[in-house]
């Protein structure tokens, strides 16, 4: 196995990675080299989006992307929630309308909504939203408070 | 009072909730598990030696269970490693540990394992080519057999009018709980410690003592949040594995399945194969059969009850004056079967409701009047000889006629509108104990589940307390203790929380009250609480004291504790009517009618949900924000079971679809924010009138789509789920 290097910015922090397999994945390097386990892993095929994270404020899915890849990259997760505008809005919208029940799931929704916001703006139709999620799996809620957390994030003054 | 008051939103979306994948202590090593590489067969050898080799690496297998358990495992029916027959493939046969993941990945497979393999039983029908005959119960594929009559059934099917027979086919389906099953376990002493997810932490600490011949007292089990459970996770899985590999390393060791293997190795409900018919004379059903075939997979304990109780959903909630049902579990070479959000009834109904519409068109009446004519009401008997108490499924009937005929009515071409009916019970399970403690400033839950994410513990039971105490919930809250420390409960599961649990809420509610006028010299009627600045105070007429000055020294630091208890309600059914097995006897009735409208494709036979409401008897809905929770998220897993998923075994026992791309559950474009209605007044067993709500909003939902396609299209599909390609195989069109 080769060993590889890399510097990220996760949520603010530098991380220097040294002396990891190059074929680590981003998700596990977040959860156990750098602790930051907010991101969850769930199928690891890129089937569920539970891993979803920005690289440089796109959604990404952390289970599909080498971490060596990424190199040079900023790197956002829930874990930075309270750093960033749209994560917190999210975060504030999902609390108020109940827009989860086991969680699991949340973390993806929450990224991935922030990065359609970042990527579409906040004047996005809320369909246009809603089509940006169908990548992220919940199986508590039936969607239907997640819808309403979309749109209430949507409309929540700036 | 809003779903935002729940207090774990905050942890939950900060990222900060520790559920079992992401539990860690320090030094663990990672484990993995050897697995079985055939579906059934002789295990002829299990070579540890080249595992060992490698660095680092712990093995632990069939030969080591002597050394690393003293006493003897205990159960001989669920051997940790099998040692003689190999029962279904990915039968962990043997558990490696490493410093890393890698490692233990590379540990498992150089583990050199000989199976010789023999035929493997995978589809139940091939058991019974004729169906079962009379000595069917003695086929050694057959490991549970009920059979219960009624009447003159025979005198019925020879004078009806007409007789309807018809043939079911229900699909595999697994829970899918997005987190994985994971586990961290420590051995120190004698003393056996697990973190793990898990609907049942007693159910757990039971397990484990069982199965490792250790008693209760040595065993501990702390809840980590969990990342949904639908039943997957009440019985223990990775726990025996984790622990001895940590009693054999002298580490903690990390056991969790990646999602592959959460396919494989979980414990689903399978398939099963159902024949019915039923005995119409003047336009009154005269007679009913029901013949269940139930593949159980590798068997457990359980499949008595499994066999047993699906027979009450087949019959569906309907009066039958002679009947005659038997039920056969079928052994087969797939992983146990284990438990899915209200057990295989979501298949029953679906099987009981189009059954009951054909049975209809047949005679010529009306299938919605067919149905209300049919209903039991209060006061009606069951089948099984159990009287019918407050049941609002003939009101929610009501209201989903009118709703289906105003939606039909405005229907484009293409669309149909189906009605689909439901029942259920809360159970109380094995009962259980709730421990309060009220200190100077707040009233705590001590408790050892943390719920699996429907609210039913974190606003269940507060609202609960809210209501008994009147309390604010913000000065309620719940402490999650290990096994060592809660009080004993059986878990998260059946509906039970609230219905079962809230009911020793509300008798430890009562303590708390009794114990304050006792120490206040005034009667129990009288005293009230309330929240004053920081303090709890306890009013009576002419007496106002603070809870702190009620404690007594040795309370200062804790508070008064009181204790509630429930206990599962004594067996009604009438066993006369047994011929042999057992039936689930109900502890209330809940009902539910929900009404779908579909569009089929003309040319593929794919399905579209289009609109979907739901009329749920909930007794009393206790917080009525989390209550339309569990009906929207049972909705979308009752549509998943009714259209897409379908685990699939090839004829040598591999599941042919591990994974969320071919095992499809449904997207949130797939499901509309469906209109919910409570159905309030017929009270259940639970506190205040209260009926458990986890399971009876996914029972409906395959019969209700399945109407509404037979509508739509006319196509008469008696096969779960009704994937595009089965709707156009109905409708000729492949």
């Amino acid at each position: 196995m080769t060993e590889t290097v890399a510097h990220l910015t996760v949520d603010g922090a530098p991380a220097d990675l040294a002396g990891m397999p190059d074929d680590e994945r981003l998700l596990d390097t977040l959860r156990w080299r750098l602790g930051r386990k907010g991101t969850k892993e769930g199928c690891r095929t890129g089937d569920c989006g539970a891993c979803t994270v920005l690289v440089d404020g796109r959604s990404t899915l952390a289970c599909l992307t080498l971490t060596r890849e990424v190199d040079g990259s900023d790197v956002t997760t829930i874990d930075g929630a309270a750093r960033d505008a749209e994560l917190s809005r999210v975060t504030r919208a999902f609390a108020e309308a109940g827009a989860l029940q086991c969680g699991y799931c949340t973390p993806g929704f929450v990224v991935a909504l922030a990065g359609l916001l970042k990527e579409r703006g906040r004047a996005a139709p809320l369909e246009e939203l809603l089509d940006g999620l169908q990548g992220n799996l919940c199986r508590c809620t039936g969607y239907a408070a997640i819808v309403r957390g979309v749109a209430l994030a949507r409309e929540e003054a700036p | 009072m809003s779903a935002a008051s729940r207090s774990d939103l905050g942890v939950k979306l900060a990222g900060r909730a520790e559920y079992g994948v992401d539990a860690e202590l320090p030094g663990m090593l990672w484990a993995a598990l050897v697995p079985s590489p055939v579906a059934h067969g002789r295990l002829r050898r299990v070579d540890l030696g080249p595992a060992r080799a490698l660095p680092g690496v712990v093995a632990v297998g069939a030969d080591d269970l002597a050394t690393l358990l003293p006493r003897g495992a205990g159960d001989a029916e669920r051997p940790i490693f099998p040692a003689g027959e190999v029962a279904y493939r990915h039968q962990p046969l043997a558990a490696v540990a490493a410093p890393t993941l890698a490692e233990a990945r590379r540990a498992a497979a150089v583990v050199r394992v000989e199976v010789e393999p023999g035929p493997a039983l995978i589809d139940l029908e091939t058991a019974f080519p004729d169906w079962p005959g009379p000595d069917g119960a003695r086929s050694p594929h057959v490991i549970a057999h009920v059979h219960a009559r009624h009447g003159d059934v025979e005198g019925a099917f020879r004078t009806a009018e007409h007789v309807v027979e018809e043939t079911y086919r229900t699909s595999s389906v697994h829970q899918v709980a997005l987190e994985p099953h994971a586990c961290v376990a420590t051995v120190r002493g004698d003393r056996w410690t697990v973190r793990t997810t898990t609907q049942s932490p007693f159910g757990v600490r039971e397990d484990l003592s069982l199965l490792l011949g250790v008693p209760e007292s040595s065993v501990v089990v702390e809840g980590t949040w969990v990342g949904g459970g639908f039943g997957g996770k009440g019985a223990s899985l990775l726990e025996p594995y984790a622990l001895l590999l940590a009693r054999a390393a002298g580490r903690p060791v990390r056991l969790a399945l990646d999602y592959r293997e959460e396919f494989e190795l979980g414990r689903t409900t399978l398939p099963a194969v159902i024949r019915v018919a039923t005995a119409v004379r003047d336009r009154r059903i005269v007679g009913r059969r029901v013949r269940l075939l139930l593949d159980v997979g590798a068997s457990l304990p359980g499949r008595d009850f499994a066999t047993g109780y699906s027979i009450g959903f087949l019959l569906g909630p309907y009066v039958t004056p002679t009947f005659e049902v038997e039920g056969y579990g079928i052994r087969t070479n797939k992983p146990p079967f284990g438990p899915h959000r209200a057990p295989f009834a979501p298949q029953c109904a679906f099987v009981a409701e189009s059954h009951i519409e054909e049975v209809a068109r047949v005679v010529g009446v009306d299938p919605v009047r067919f149905r209300a004519e049919h209903l039991w009401r209060e006061g009606a008997t069951t089948p099984l000889g159990q009287p019918v108490g407050p049941f609002g499924l003939a009101a929610a009937l009501e209201r989903a006629d009118a709703l289906a005929r105003r939606w039909r009515s405005e229907a484009p071409a293409g669309h149909g509108v189906g009605v689909g009916l439901g029942f259920w019970s809360t159970s109380t399970g094995a009962g259980g104990e709730a421990r309060l403690v009220l200190s100077a400033t707040e009233l705590r839950v001590e408790q050892g589940e943390r719920g699996i994410g429907s609210g039913s513990v974190l606003r269940g039971l507060v609202a609960v307390a809210e209501r008994a105490l009147g309390l604010p919930a913000d000065r309620i809250r719940i402490e999650y203790l290990s096994t060592a420390e809660a009080p004993f409960d059986s878990g998260v599961y059946g509906s039970r929380t609230v219905g079962a649990l809230g009911r020793a809420i509300v008798e430890a509610s009562d303590a708390v009250r009794a114990d304050l006028a006792g120490r206040m010299a005034v009667a129990v009627a009288d005293v009230s609480l309330a929240v004053e600045g920081e303090e709890i105070v306890v009013h009576a007429p002419g007496v106002r004291r603070t809870v702190r000055s009620l404690l007594r020294p040795d309370e200062a630091s804790r508070g008064i504790v009181a204790t509630g208890r429930h206990f599962a309600k004594p067996n009604a059914i009438d066993e006369r009517r047994v011929v042999t097995g057992s039936f689930y006897p109900y502890t209330d009735f809940t009902g539910a009618a929900h009404v779908a409208e579909v569009s089929v494709d003309r040319e593929t036979g794919a399905v579209r949900v289009e609109r979907y409401a739901a009329f749920q008897d909930v007794g009393v809905a206790v917080d009525p924000a989390t209550a339309r929770a569990q009906v929207e998220g049972g909705i979308a897993m009752g549509l998943g079971i009714a259209l897409t998923e379908e685990a699939l075994w090839s004829a040598d026992g591999r599941l042919l679809n591990p994974h969320l791309l071919d095992y499809r559950i449904p997207t949130l474009g797939e499901v509309p924010v469906p209109e919910v209605t409570f159905v309030e007044g017929f009270l259940g067993a639970g506190p205040f009138g209260a009926k458990g709500l986890g399971e009876p909003p996914i029972i409906p939902v395959p019969a209700a789509v399945a109407a509404a396609v037979r509508d739509a299209s006319g196509a008469h599909v008696t096969e779960l789920p009704l994937s595009a390609e089965r709707v156009a195989r109905t409708l000729k069109l492949l």
